[in-house]
């Protein structure tokens, strides 16, 4: 029997499930477009991000005058390729390599100097309808290229870092580590090969960028970080003394049977704060240390940017009080630990870039500023600046008056003046630290100085290292006294 | 209902090759067809912008190649004005639908690098686009010229078997004299002329399968053997079924073509259970395929290269799942909105990032450019021309006609689906094309027929349908009558 009407109805079920197989295809479509598209756009082998590192003209990096620190040139096959005219930045720039992948602001920095994605999603959306989508962003920093090229000067042969920061804004305005590398040697496609194993291999390491990511003992410097951590906890005033510490200096001070003795040259008797640092008694610091306890001491730290993340624009080494694997408060195995790490020997490794921070802060009367580099980001769409902005306070104004003091003490005052010679600055009052951090068998110590001018109105602070420097006073004390000095005389003259 | 209720012409009416000819407007026709020649100018104003920027100064609104954009569309309006003198009253959709695809392949053909394809004639070397553009036009020509002259389907119900004899000798003869291109034996060259078989053999493949299955489906229907809880049709006739899928295997194994096999078994079901309307064919036929899949993934390499690649084509994105890879990296570059014409599909080192993107990819390029909002729109027309083309066959008066309608409409949005799935990542990669888009002659041309055939059946008034077998009502009564 013929019946009509069956063929019809079972072409609507076909249809019906066409349709279906086309929703799914819609679905399928969706799932990649939408719902995967991001991890799928971002994958390292995906041509756009080939594509864009090879194609697209990154911004310019420029130093807070405007100088080039990184440019881009075309080779012969017209592909671009980054120049950087000015070695001593490379720990600040990094490098752009089609070969060997990106390092420094060049890395961290990419997605913007790239400008194929922007921060904020409407614009990122409206983009497509640009007929050039990316928008490449030229950096500007708060680095000063004459200080910076100073700082490298001054470090010369010697291995070691210079950071300098603007206690007011939290701007860096120095990063210096020593060897450099060439950069440029490394973006070129002809010299890339050469250029990366004289980098990679090069004596001292030249790749490890020492401000930011070398971890150092402290020493003496470290001192202000327990003053910091002694007056904010309440522990000590800027008044108190021990009076057990007249014998301690002549004999030692005794910790659970383990005996701190003092350097040479420290009188025998008791002092207050300001005295104590101008003659950068051991015993009095491992006294306030343990007074103050582990506790107060990580946590007083740990708001410096002790083992944390201040947000700064290069990726930081987290510097660290103790290795944290004790019981005691704070994670010190006992109080001989506490005591040693309370004047900067004990388990205690921190970034010259960290020690900038702490002399930061207290220059800038208690209140630590997020440290930053790029300052504004300048595209099609117009420039976005980067305000200042505060990360914490972390002692009260009085506080950080009274470690002022102290520091213009160990910089000025007669005793002081026998371990800071040449820290002082013509025409104004400079506060800092020295240090000398003992690395214990032969060699000479890491020559350390942090420090900040003029103290009645701090416009910049500095932390000098000098590996294997000696003492403070030989090398980084003067180092760092000339970098005040070209700071006065060339970005605030 | 006629007054004499006509009881004998069992046999097709003898077709009117001449009669009278009065032209008739299609209004429908014409402002779908305005609307899509708006659609596609703005795409090519679009492509030439992007094509000019950054650089070149804002001069004014250019169409790419404009003078390939006024052929396509003079020939598309050609079509509608060679249709109206025809006087037919024909469908108004199909053409404009079409006409659409056709256009944004032409779009992504001018936007590829030209120098993908290379044919020299004389001394003239034609590009992609100018290639695409002459057998688009040639498709569209076909499809028209079909559309007006089809008077009957006469020629294409009586002869079957000599269809089907075509059909499988041109398989043999792929089978044997087929040139090898990447592994699949496919291309069948005479002379200087060469073309895809498999392409026209979907086209045959349905005309048999109507006029099979319609002479035969009132047993096919009624008749049954009962196997356990399935009730199954008589066993003599699932020879057909049985000798179709050894049809796809050997296709598989020989011609490795996994794609014309896929779409013949999956065309050939869909149209068993049209004419059916049992269930029961469908199960049995997806037994076998899952057995025939499964078989063929233990035996044969190629098979097995395709489903590895297709579970997990990033364990080896560089080499064997680079294809798929690509494609999947080009989807999600196209985002929500896509690129926009000739925005995205960067190059690596001068070359494009998919290989074969002009006649296995179109999708992805689209999918890019267009973003989902595109594909979504792309999927969308074919279920237009899906829906066209069955709504013929629901419309048809006779199950022949229903079932070719339907097989030529299925035939069309089968192959979309799988290769679009493939592209996506649904089913396993197969290497098919994708209707009236992807770059090729054969695939184009073979589509063109689908589009005439299509029209021709769709037509309401000309001839008329073979009357029904069963007695007219009024013989009826009078038969009453007279018990």
């Amino acid at each position: 029997m013929m019946n009509r009407r069956p063929v019809s109805r079972s072409i609507a079920h076909v249809g019906l499930t066409l349709t279906v197989a086309f929703g799914v295809l819609a679905a399928g479509a969706g799932y990649w477009q939408v719902f995967r598209s991001p991890d799928l756009t971002s994958a390292a082998d995906n041509p756009a991000v080939i594509a864009a590192a090879r194609n697209v003209v990154r911004g310019k990096i420029l130093d807070r005058d405007g100088k080039v620190l990184a440019t881009t040139r075309r080779d012969d096959n017209g592909d671009p390729y980054r120049v950087y005219p000015e070695r001593s930045v490379t720990p600040v720039v990094g490098y752009s390599s089609r070969r060997f992948g990106t390092a420094g602001l060049e890395r961290s920095y990419a997605a913007e100097l790239v400008g194929l994605t922007d921060p904020d999603p409407i614009r990122n959306l409206l983009k497509k309808f640009e007929t050039d989508p990316s928008d490449p962003k030229t950096l500007t920093l708060s680095l000063s290229l004459p200080l910076q090229k100073a700082a490298v000067r001054g470090l010369g042969s010697d291995r070691g870092a210079v950071v300098m920061i603007d206690p007011r804004t939290g701007e860096v305005l120095a990063l210096a580590s020593t060897p450099t590398f060439d950069a440029s040697a490394i973006a070129n496609p002809a010299t890339e090969q050469q250029g990366f194993a004289a980098a990679r291999d090069g004596a001292g390491k030249p790749l490890l960028n020492r401000a930011t990511q070398g971890r150092y003992v402290p020493g003496s410097v470290f001192k202000i970080v327990t003053a910091i951590a002694a007056l904010g906890s309440g522990a000590i005033s800027p008044t108190t003394t021990f009076p057990n510490q007249s014998r301690a200096e002549r004999d030692g001070l005794v910790v659970n049977g383990f005996r701190i003795r003092e350097h040479k040259g420290v009188p025998v008797r008791t002092f207050d704060l300001a005295h104590a640092t101008e003659v950068s008694s051991n015993v009095f610091f491992a006294l306030v240390g343990l007074k103050t306890g582990g506790a107060n001491l990580t946590e007083y730290a740990a708001k410096l940017g002790f083992g944390g993340d201040t947000g700064f624009d290069l990726p930081v080494a987290p510097s660290q009080v103790t290795n944290g694997n004790g019981d005691q408060p704070g994670g010190f195995v006992d109080d001989v630990e506490l005591a040693n790490a309370s004047y900067g020997q004990g388990e205690t490794f921190v970034t010259p870039f960290q020690m900038a921070l702490v002399a930061a802060t207290v220059a800038n009367g208690g209140e630590l500023m997020r440290p930053h580099l790029v300052t504004a980001l300048t595209g099609r769409s117009g420039t976005r600046t980067v305000a200042p902005a505060s990360l914490r306070r972390v002692i009260t104004q009085e506080e950080a008056a009274a470690i002022n003091v102290a520091m213009v003490r160990a910089v000025e005052g007669p005793l002081g003046r026998q371990f800071t010679p040449g820290a002082d600055v013509p025409g104004m009052t400079v506060a800092g630290k020295s240090g000398t951090a003992e690395l214990g068998g032969s060699g000479e110590p890491h020559s350390w100085f942090i420090g900040f001018a003029p103290a009645n109105d701090p416009q910049i602070a500095i932390a000098v290292l000098v590996e294997r420097g000696g003492r403070g006073a030989e090398r980084a004390v003067p180092l760092g006294g000339s970098l005040l000095k070209t700071y006065f005389d060339t970005v605030a003259k | 209902m006629n007054a004499d209720g006509p009881s004998t012409p069992a046999a097709p009416a003898l077709p009117r090759i001449l009669g009278p000819i009065r032209p008739r407007p299609r209004w429908r026709e014409a402002r779908l067809l305005a609307v899509v020649a708006v659609a596609i100018v703005v795409g090519s104003v679009s492509l030439a912008l992007a094509q000019r920027a950054p650089d070149a100064p804002p001069g004014g609104l250019e169409p790419a190649e404009p003078f390939h954009l006024a052929v396509y569309l003079g020939v598309l309006f050609l079509a509608h004005l060679a249709q109206v003198l025809a006087g037919r009253r024909t469908d108004q959709i199909l053409l404009p639908a079409v006409g659409l695809l056709g256009g944004i392949s032409l779009l992504l053909m001018e936007r590829l690098p030209q120098n993908l394809v290379v044919q020299t004639l004389g001394d003239t070397d034609l590009g992609l686009a100018d290639v695409q553009l002459v057998w688009l036009v040639l498709s569209i020509a076909l499809a028209t010229t079909l559309a007006i002259v089809v008077r009957s389907d006469r020629w294409l119900r009586l002869y079957k078997y000599t269809w089907a004899a075509a059909g499988v000798a041109l398989l043999l003869m792929t089978f044997v004299l087929g040139t090898e291109i990447n592994g699949q034996r496919l291309t069948l060259s005479f002379g200087p002329v060469s073309g895809q078989p498999s392409e026209l053999l979907k086209v045959i493949l349905v005309v048999f399968l109507a006029g099979y299955l319609s002479e035969n489906r009132s047993l096919l229907v009624e008749q049954s053997t009962r196997v356990g809880p399935i009730s199954l049709p008589p066993l003599p006739y699932l020879a057909p079924m049985v000798a179709m899928w050894a049809i796809a295997l050997g296709i598989v194994v020989v011609q490795r073509d996994l794609g014309a096999a896929l779409l013949f078994f999956a065309v050939f079901l869909l149209l068993l259970y049209t004419a059916t309307g049992r269930p029961g064919y469908v199960v049995l036929g997806l037994i076998l395929f899952v057995v025939g899949a499964f078989v063929m993934y233990q035996l044969v390499d190629h098979v097995r290269t395709r489903v590895d690649i297709w579970l997990d084509p990033f364990a080896d994105p560089s080499g064997a799942g680079y294809q798929v890879v690509q494609s999947l990296y080009a989807f999600a570059r196209g985002g929500l909105l896509g690129t926009g014409l000739g925005g995205g599909l960067p190059l690596i080192s001068g070359r494009l990032p998919i290989p074969a993107i002009q006649t296995d990819f179109p999708l992805a390029a689209l999918g890019e450019e267009l973003g989902l909002i595109g594909i979504m729109a792309i999927l969308g027309i074919y279920l237009v021309v899906i829906e066209r083309g069955l709504r013929i066959g629901a419309a048809a008066r006779d199950d022949f006609r229903a079932l070719l309608a339907s097989g030529l409409a299925l035939v069309v949005g089968v192959q979309a689906f799988i290769i679009a799935a493939g592209n996506l990542k649904l089913i396993p990669l197969t290497g098919i094309t994708l209707p009236f888009i992807s770059y090729g002659g054969s695939s184009l041309l073979v589509n063109g027929i689908v589009v005439g055939l299509l029209l021709a059946l769709s037509d309401k008034g000309v001839e008329p349908p073979p009357p029904p077998r069963q007695p007219g009502r009024l013989a009826r009564l009078a038969r009453r009558a007279a018990g």
